[in-house]
């Protein structure tokens, strides 16, 4: 019943196909993905089921499990796709959907790469450019691992890989303009969407 | 080749943990006469974690270092590090099919609008395609003679293939070309276009060990001295990674990683002491203790 009460209207496909610039319905389930994804065994949904679960609708089993932020966006799957589909970008459309409707998997490691990411996007916004070993530290710090790669710290700084100082671009005027705008342009699509949802209830 | 001179996006590895890539290429650079023009206040492109959480901001942040190359007359734009380069690629393919998307993204970047009239390139296509083999081997001072060398391409130089456009996404053989014109031995194996992990080095390192160890494991095999790359996250996740790697998994590898830029230095005639080999992590200079 689940299958054809789905099938009758699936916003949440159409959402993936536009957001992914790929037809989700073209999958035909061989599951040549899952044998070539490097990490299709640490994923709760392989990347052929979560293709199956587009088409049934099933944002929320999506949005709860640890695939998406699991793939790695090697494009492995994608070059064997014997149906085309960009695999990789249906899995961002899916985790960026996620990340709107603010669901997260409830799993430490999740927490931990999504703390990663948050990390490394305020650090561009800081200073324009990348700054590896406060990443680093900054990472350590905030998810409570003080001691994680410690034993490598020191070599790596000795050998002059990580440097204590920081670049900094010199039109931060604008990189902050920039951040703010493409906030207010998610934001924005974040509100047509939630009003577009109220007007079909 | 007509255009001697590019322009260069370095990435923010290359004045942290790539420094001897950015070192290299210039020295092979020189060698080969041609100019590099390193695009003015270039920020971060973003690479991987902009275009893991959104979608606009993994746009816009390598859009702005496209209009700013815009403002350098040169035809191609250069990249060494292979993230770099398919976040740019990918932006460029992007902005280019789509006015609205392009308009829109635009909107949010302060440096002027977007022509879309730079190509994008990585450093290993440029060499392959505008520099070319016959010209790099004329180069060759001191050939690499007896080393064999596994060529690891990592992901995101050949893919996704729509993007990259460049090579075969499952077993390029572009690198090994220039090795072999090196004269050394591009060793054949399976597993040149594995993932060795990538982003996930800090924020989920055993998956990194993981991958990184089913990539040397082969390697070794394949009877390899050395590993090259072209991507300084897969140089640092096969080298600085490797001694955790082989305590983790009980193995023995001791295979040294260097940049194929490295390489084409030290053919080129330009002395070890030059190639900042001691950033390595892995002792590279037993493997080449005969150039």
């Amino acid at each position: 019943m689940l299958v054809l009460k789905n099938l009758q209207h699936n916003e949440f496909l159409e959402k993936v196909n536009q957001k992914s610039g790929s037809n989700v319905l073209n999958c035909y389930q061989c599951g040549k993905c899952v044998s070539t994804c490097p990490v299709s065994g640490y994923m709760e949904i392989t990347p052929r089921q979560v293709m199956q679960y587009i088409k049934l609708a099933e944002d929320e089993k999506l949005f709860a499990a640890n695939s998406t932020w699991y793939c790695l966006t090697c494009s492995s799957c994608s070059a064997r796709c014997p149906r085309e589909i960009e695999i990789p970008r249906v899995m961002e459309a899916v985790r960026h959907l996620a990340i709107e409707a603010n669901i997260l998997p409830d799993s430490s490691k999740i927490k931990s790469i999504k703390k990663f990411h948050d990390i490394f996007i305020s650090m561009i916004k800081r200073y324009g450019k990348m700054f590896e070993l406060r990443l680093m530290a900054e990472f350590n710090l905030r998810t409570g691992q003080f001691f994680k790669d410690i034993a490598l710290a020191p070599k790596a700084i000795g050998k002059g890989k990580l440097k204590f100082k920081s670049e900094k671009i010199k039109n931060l005027k604008g990189l902050k303009r920039l951040f703010e705008m493409n906030q207010k342009l998610e934001s924005e699509i974040q509100n047509t969407e939630n009003a577009s949802k109220h007007e079909s209830k | 080749m007509k255009d001697k001179k590019f322009t260069y996006y370095p990435g923010c590895s290359a004045h942290g943990t790539s420094e001897e890539y950015e070192h290299t290429l210039n020295l092979v650079c020189k060698s080969l006469n041609i100019k590099i023009e390193e695009i003015p206040d270039w920020n971060c492109c973003g690479a991987t974690s902009a275009h893991v959480m959104t979608e606009n901001l993994a746009l816009a942040l390598p859009m702005r270092n496209l209009i700013l190359a815009e403002r350098l007359e040169n035809s191609t734009m250069v990249i060494p590090c292979a993230a770099c380069y398919s976040r740019m690629k990918e932006t460029k393919i992007r902005l280019d099919e789509d006015f609205s998307l392009r308009t829109k993204i635009n909107s949010t970047v302060d440096d002027g609008d977007y022509k879309g009239n730079v190509a994008v390139k990585s450093f290993l296509q440029y060499c392959f395609e505008d520099i070319g083999i016959e010209d790099i081997k004329e180069k060759v001072v001191k050939p690499l003679k007896d080393l064999k060398v596994a060529c690891y391409y990592g992901c995101l130089l050949t893919r996704p293939k729509n993007i990259a456009q460049f090579d075969s996404p499952e077993y390029p053989i572009s690198m090994d070309k220039i090795i072999e014109s090196l004269g050394a031995t591009a060793v054949e194996y399976p597993f040149k276009t594995e993932c060795c992990g990538a982003s996930f080095s800090i924020s989920n390192t055993e998956i990194v060990l993981d991958l990184s160890s089913r990539i040397l494991d082969v390697v070794k095999d394949c009877g390899a001295d050395i590993i090259a790359v072209g991507c300084p996250l897969c140089q640092s996740n096969l080298d600085m990674r490797q001694k955790q790697i082989e305590e983790k998994m009980n193995r023995d590898y001791k295979i040294p990683v260097v940049y194929f830029t490295q390489l084409m230095a030290l053919a080129f005639g330009y002395p070890k002491s030059e190639l900042k080999l001691k950033k390595h992590m892995v002792n590279v200079e037993k493997v080449l203790a005969s150039f």
